[in-house]
């Protein structure tokens, strides 16, 4: 398509699940981008909407769940949330394709490897005989499978849990997609290898120039992985920057706590900073900031108005927290009237 | 805040006794509209001679047994004498013999109304009480059964199960209160009871044997040789079924067969539930060598082909004093247990076997619980919920099961009442105007054992809210015939 | 019962060469599995050891030994002059009091139909503790202590967090007031913010009580956080144990400094020197004859000879190796034995494949390609244990010959399992580390 529009662009994403009693907003007014050839790193704990986000995206929101009409998803210019069950497998398996926590859930267990790469590299690619099985060979040589002419004809118990998500990620791959979204893909693995998985995506995203989107709760991982990192938190994005920018200078008091609950991060003393309560479930549009009744700065503004994603600082337009506290250059009344009127800005909308 | 926490379930209720005091009231009325009943069962099964014999014969405890035989012959509510149904037609004058002078179909009507009337305020008062103890006297306000009973609550089908399967205990429980005349008198002994009527050739009250009545109305299909159902015969005796071949009520019949199937279902799925659910656990607590030897043994059972096994054996016990224990209902029982189990136990290793995998079996063991509460707390509350799934299903199995055995000619010796007889009796005659003898118990069987699955399809439901519907093999499986 | 008479700091379980293996008495298979394979090391009072390592290292076997939750196959496990291990009926039972569980999943520990009150007073239960109207009060004071409150005494797992439900979980394990309590896994399956309150929690109770944990994790850390000592656990192995800031700053096992640089740091600008382990650990099965971490050792010594082949190039070499093993090691399926006796394939017709895609673009020493003509030969004859026999005699050294020694490495009497401790060879902290 045009070459200005990034190759994703989420905007006012809603996801809303029905159960007897409620109406849960997994996903409240997300917006973010990803370009080629860049990682947006996605962290929060559980509950925070990173996965159903993941998932929205993958038009795989499945009843009693729904993504509202005014959300806005266009892959390379073009509108996903319009497209038709069957339209949207093509653009599954091909432009946009996914690896999960738990690979065993990706590989079908009666059928090999090599079956399951073919029949995917048949379907989207139109390969067959010779050419089909040295391309299927080739993609478990590229991520880094050893002995690949044997193993393609393994089933996945056969393999070990680094190799599993190895094969994943070359089933992902096997149709050159353009964004791969990464579940918490290494989550359960090892250090060591996570480690390799982390290498092996950094090396992939190099070599065929693929945007990811990574969602992880780990924040050593996101450093490591991430060039923008955005920071969930009960269904909505609390803090936005480039993965410097949000580990030198976080701004939420969310992502501070964050980064301050990290074991590690503090040696010495023995008590841990901590978060205290736990991840509210957001039910209908945010009245308030989500945060506030957890947060060690909140004041009374906190609790009456939601707040909107505006820059730390003015002018540091990459980087945007919502939080009552920022622009931090700002008078406190100032800032909050500033929310208040970008709020209003979006209802009418 | 402590204080709510200490209360003892005495202490709740002595804070809060009103809506205890109304359920109990409630139990107040049914009871003493059953009492003479309830007097008769406690003077008759008590044995009041020997504890009597024990103490001296003194005047107060003489007089104490007075009193309680006057109360046990004191009218209960649901007595045949009470609201009797079998009389005569005198031209001119009515009825004579019957409940306030009401047609024997009328009379016969109100009392099986009043059964289950009264029975369904019974169960009512059971489940208003757990509503009562829930809301007032529960020291927890949440548990997990309320989810459960939460889901029964929106099943119709489920629902509809356990009001048909209700029905059903009802009347084997009040068989004797429902038939429009009794076992005894009508269909076991039928020569040693007389019967009056209005003989219109005499002109008077004429007595007959029951047994010479029969002969007169038997339902050999048509040509006048046929009592069909809501009709009644030439002694003017309701027959709400109609009758059999041989002359006999058939209702009488059906709800003494009723009894008979219920205790032989209830006999066989205890026996075998609580088998297979003693070696689900042990096995699945222990694995290993015991899990593969009950594993073998059970494989080796369900190879056996149960129809024929079951055959075999009930016509080889047939002679022995095994077979005449409840005319042959106990051993029926046994072999169905005998051979049933694996089907119940093969149900409800999985989710033993898999709840012996959870962490909180670990803890247990890591503090030194024995194992048999292990088993008893921590695992059979997970198993039991697919125990009653699968005994429901194969209950209906079990029916069908003695059915066809009493089809066949085997199993529960005549002349005790059995469905399957009477299905059996009517084959002859069900292209006839007496199609009634094998249709009538044959839907009935089917309602039955439809309404057990259901019930049973309810539980899993409830239990288990993520199971896919519709599987029935132990039904299928169970049903053998 | 047991260490009363122990003072703060002395030993109070001794594991002596302990070792748990899986599956001997099993009818079906051969080769029990090795979870724990030989082990000895000693917890002090009112320390907390952590014990580190990968999935499958036998590092939960090992505390569930501790605890007899499993059979210990040999060795022993010695508190004062008792070996635990011989321990039966009420001895046993009288034992278990004092050395209690916490487990991993918060949504699995605890039985879903019960109270959480009842959840806690169970041990009190089943050890008789004092009146029911006694034990009923201790449960509220155990509830209190572990940050929830009275009221929850009433209410079912299903209505707490993640949290919260492990908190139920340390008020079980603290109600018979233990001395040691293993901690297996105790925060891996909760958000870090909550992880944070748990760990507080634990290192709170440790002080008030006077508690010695075995605290189990993979993630380095919280056990760096929370742990005196750290024990590095690989293929029922201890590689290393040590005080926790010296083996966190000065590794001396090459398999711990390989554990450590793997960890991400939540730091963007941190230059990483990570070492990236290749392959993944072998079967617990079939551990290797010398070394168990000598099949994927970036520091594994040499034969002298080949001391100057490139790194690169002995990569390949050691990959090589690697790839033999698990061919010998893989089960043939049915269809591929029917395909070899048919003459139609088999999976050796791909051994050229492997040698092109290892050394097609690096070129070999002529000592180093004979060694491998000669193994690829015996590839393609079909005798892959000659093969890997061949390879070993050429290129083998004493890590895959012998089982390394303990050696003290450090003040504090740390210990570490390498044969580059050995003076004849480079200390592997100092010598070059051989990554890609």
């Amino acid at each position: 398509m045009s070459a200005e529009a990034p190759l994703l662009a989420v905007e006012n994403l809603r996801t809303e699940f029905y159960t007897d009693k409620e109406t849960v907003r997994a996903v409240d007014d997300v917006n973010f981008r990803i370009e080629r050839g860049e990682t947006l790193g996605i962290v929060g704990e559980s509950g925070s909407g990173k996965s159903v986000t993941a998932r929205s995206i993958m038009g795989l929101v499945e009843s009693p769940g729904n993504v509202l009409p005014e959300s806005s998803i266009r892959l390379d210019g073009e509108e996903l949330t319009e497209k038709s069950e069957s339209e949207y497998r093509g653009i599954r398996g091909s432009e946009v394709t996914m690896v999960f926590q738990d690979p065993l859930t990706s590989l079908n267990p009666v059928y090999t490897v090599g079956n399951q790469l073919k029949e995917t590299l048949r379907l989207h690619r139109d390969l067959d005989g010779q050419t089909l099985t040295d391309t299927a060979i080739g993609l478990l040589e590229d991520v880094g499978i050893p002995d690949a002419a044997r193993r393609i004809s393994e089933y996945p118990h056969e393999f070990s849990g680094g190799m599993q998500q190895r094969a994943v990620i070359a089933l992902a791959l096997a149709c050159d997609p353009e964004l791969l979204i990464c579940d918490e893909p290494t989550t359960a693995l090892d250090v060591t290898i996570q480690a390799q998985i982390l290498e092996l995506l950094a090396e992939i995203q190099v070599e065929r120039d693929i945007g990811i989107m990574f969602i992880t709760h780990d924040m050593g991982v996101i450093a490591e992985v991430a060039d923008r990192v955005a920071v969930m938190y009960a269904g909505e994005i609390v803090e936005s920057a480039p993965v410097r920018s949000l580990y030198s200078d976080p701004a939420h008091p969310y992502t501070n706590g964050l980064l301050d609950s990290i074991p590690g991060n503090q040696p010495g003393g023995r008590e841990l900073t901590t978060i205290e309560g736990e991840v509210p479930i957001p039910n209908g549009a945010a009245t308030h900031c989500r945060f506030a009744p957890r947060c060690p700065k909140a004041f009374e503004e906190c609790y009456e108005l939601a707040p909107e994603p505006l820059p730390t600082t003015a002018g540091k337009d990459d980087h945007t927290a919502a939080c009552l506290l920022f622009p931090e250059d700002m008078k406190r009344e100032d800032a909050v009237d500033e929310h208040r009127a970008a709020n209003t800005e979006g209802t009418d909308e | 805040m402590a204080t709510t926490v200490e209360t003892t379930f005495r202490e709740r209720l002595t804070r809060q006794p009103g809506p205890a005091t109304k359920w109990l009231g409630v139990l107040l009325v049914l009871v003493a509209l059953q009492f003479g009943a309830v007097m008769q069962t406690i003077m008759s099964t008590v044995p009041w001679g020997t504890i009597g014999g024990a103490l001296p014969a003194t005047a107060p405890w003489a007089a104490l047994a007075g009193v309680g035989d006057a109360l046990a012959d004191l009218p209960t509510l649901l007595a045949r004498d009470v609201i009797p149904n079998q009389g005569y037609q005198v031209p001119g004058e009515g009825w004579q013999g019957t409940f306030m002078g009401l047609s024997p179909a009328a009379a016969w009507g109100i009392r099986v109304s009043l059964v289950y009337l009264y029975s369904f305020g019974f169960v009512g008062w059971l489940g208003y009480g757990y509503l009562v103890f829930r809301r007032h006297y529960r020291a927890a306000d949440w548990t997990p059964y309320d989810d459960m009973l939460g889901r029964l609550d929106g099943h119709r089908w489920g629902q509809f199960g356990l009001v048909v399967v209700l029905m059903f205990i009802v009347m084997a429980l009040f068989a004797p209160t429902l038939g429009p005349t009794t076992v005894q008198s009508n269909i076991a002994e039928p020569f040693s009871h007389e019967l009056q009527y209005f003989d219109e050739n005499a002109g008077e009250v004429t007595t007959i044997l029951v047994g010479e009545a029969n002969l007169q109305s038997v339902s050999k299909g048509g040509g006048g040789r046929n009592v069909g159902p809501m009709q009644y015969d030439r002694y003017d005796r309701f027959h709400p079924f109609g009758t059999l071949p041989s002359g006999k009520d058939l209702f009488t019949f059906m709800v003494a067969g009723a009894r008979v199937s219920l205790f032989i279902g209830l006999l066989y799925i205890s026996l075998a539930a609580g088998l297979a659910v003693v070696l689900a656990l042990v096995t699945a607590y222990y694995k290993g060598l015991a899990d593969l030897t009950v594993v073998i043994a059970g494989d080796s059972v369900q190879a056996l082909p149960q129809l024929l096994v079951l055959i075999l054996l009930s016509f080889v016990l047939s002679d022995t004093w095994i077979a005449g224990i409840y005319n042959g209902g106990l051993l029926l029982a046994l072999i169905f247990a005998i051979t049933g189990w694996p089907y119940l136990w093969r149900a409800v290793r999985g989710p033993a076997l898999q709840v012996s995998n959870e962490e909180w079996i670990d803890a247990a063991k890591s503090f030194g619980q024995r194992p048999v509460t292990t088993m008893r707390k921590h695992m059979l509350p997970y198993v039991v919920g697919y125990l009653l799934i699968y005994a429901s299903l194969s209950l209906g199995g079990a029916i069908i099961g003695v059915a066809g055995l009493s089809f066949l000619g085997l199993g529960v010796n005549p002349p005790t009442p059995e469905w399957g007889r009477a299905v059996s009796a009517g084959q002859p005659y069900v292209a006839t105007a007496s199609w009634h003898i094998s249709l009538i118990p044959g839907i009935m069987v089917v309602i039955i054992v439809t309404a057990f699955n259901a019930l049973g399809d309810g539980i899993r439901d409830a239990v288990d809210p993520q199971s896919e519907a519709g599987s029935n093999e132990v039904a299928a499986g169970g049903g053998g015939a | 019962m047991f260490g009363d008479d122990v003072d703060e700091g002395d030993v109070l379980v001794s594991l002596c060469d302990l070792k748990t293996y899986y599956g001997e008495d099993s009818l079906l298979s051969d080769d029990p599995v090795k979870a724990v394979d030989g082990v000895s090391f000693d917890i002090h009072k009112g320390e907390t050891l952590g014990l580190v390592g990968e999935s499958g290292c036998g590092k939960t076997t090992l505390g569930r030994t501790l605890i007899q939750l499993e059979d210990a196959t040999a060795g022993e496990v010695r508190i004062g002059d008792t070996d635990v291990t011989t321990l039966t009926g009420d001895d046993l039972q009288r034992w278990r009091r004092n050395s209690q569980m916490v487990f991993q999943d918060p949504e699995s520990s605890l039985n879903d139909r019960m109270t959480v009150g009842a959840i806690i007073r169970e041990p009190l239960d089943v050890h008789d503790w004092k009146t029911p109207r006694e034990r009923r009060a201790r449960v509220r004071e155990l509830l209190d202590t572990v940050g929830l409150s009275e009221e929850h005494y009433y209410r079912y797992p299903h209505q707490f967090s993640g949290g919260q439900r492990q908190r139920v979980g340390i008020a079980r394990a603290l109600a018979l007031e233990p001395e040691f309590v293993v901690l297996d896994e105790p925060v891996s399956a909760l958000d870090v913010s909550v992880q944070a309150q748990i760990l507080n929690l634990l290192n709170r109770l440790q002080d008030e009580f006077g508690l010695t944990y075995l605290f189990i994790a993979h993630d380095l850390s919280v056990v760096r956080h929370i742990c005196d000592r750290v024990a590095v656990m690989y293929l029922g192995n201890v590689m290393e144990l040590g005080p926790t800031e010296r083996l966190f700053q000065q590794p001396q096992n090459p398999y711990t400094h390989a554990l450590l640089s793997a960890i991400p740091e939540p730091d963007p600008t941190a230059d990483s020197d990570r070492i990236t382990l290749t392959g993944s650990p072998p079967s617990p099965r079939d551990p290797p004859a010398g070394c168990p971490f000598a099949t994927r050792c970036p520091m594994k010594i040499r034969p002298p000879e080949y001391d100057s082949v490139d790194t690169e190039v002995w990569a390949r070499v050691e990959m090589l190796r690697e790839v033999l093993r698990e061919r010998s090691n893989a089960d043939r399926s049915l269809t591929e034995r029917a395909r070899e006796i048919l003459g139609l394939s088999s999976r050796f017709s791909s051994a050229d494949e492997v040698h092109d895609e290892l050394f097609a673009d690096v070129t070999l020493p002529a000592a180093v390609e004979d060694h491998i003509e000669e193994a690829m030969d015996h590839v393609r004859n079909d005798n892959e244990t000659r093969a890997r026999a061949q390879l070993r005699e050429a290129f083998g050294s004493v890590c895959d010959e012998e089982r390394p020694k303990s050696h003290v490495v450090d003040d504090e009497s740390g210990t570490s399992r390498c044969h580059r401790h050995r003076d004849e060879h480079d200390e592997p902290s100092r010598s070059q580390v051989v990554s890609e």
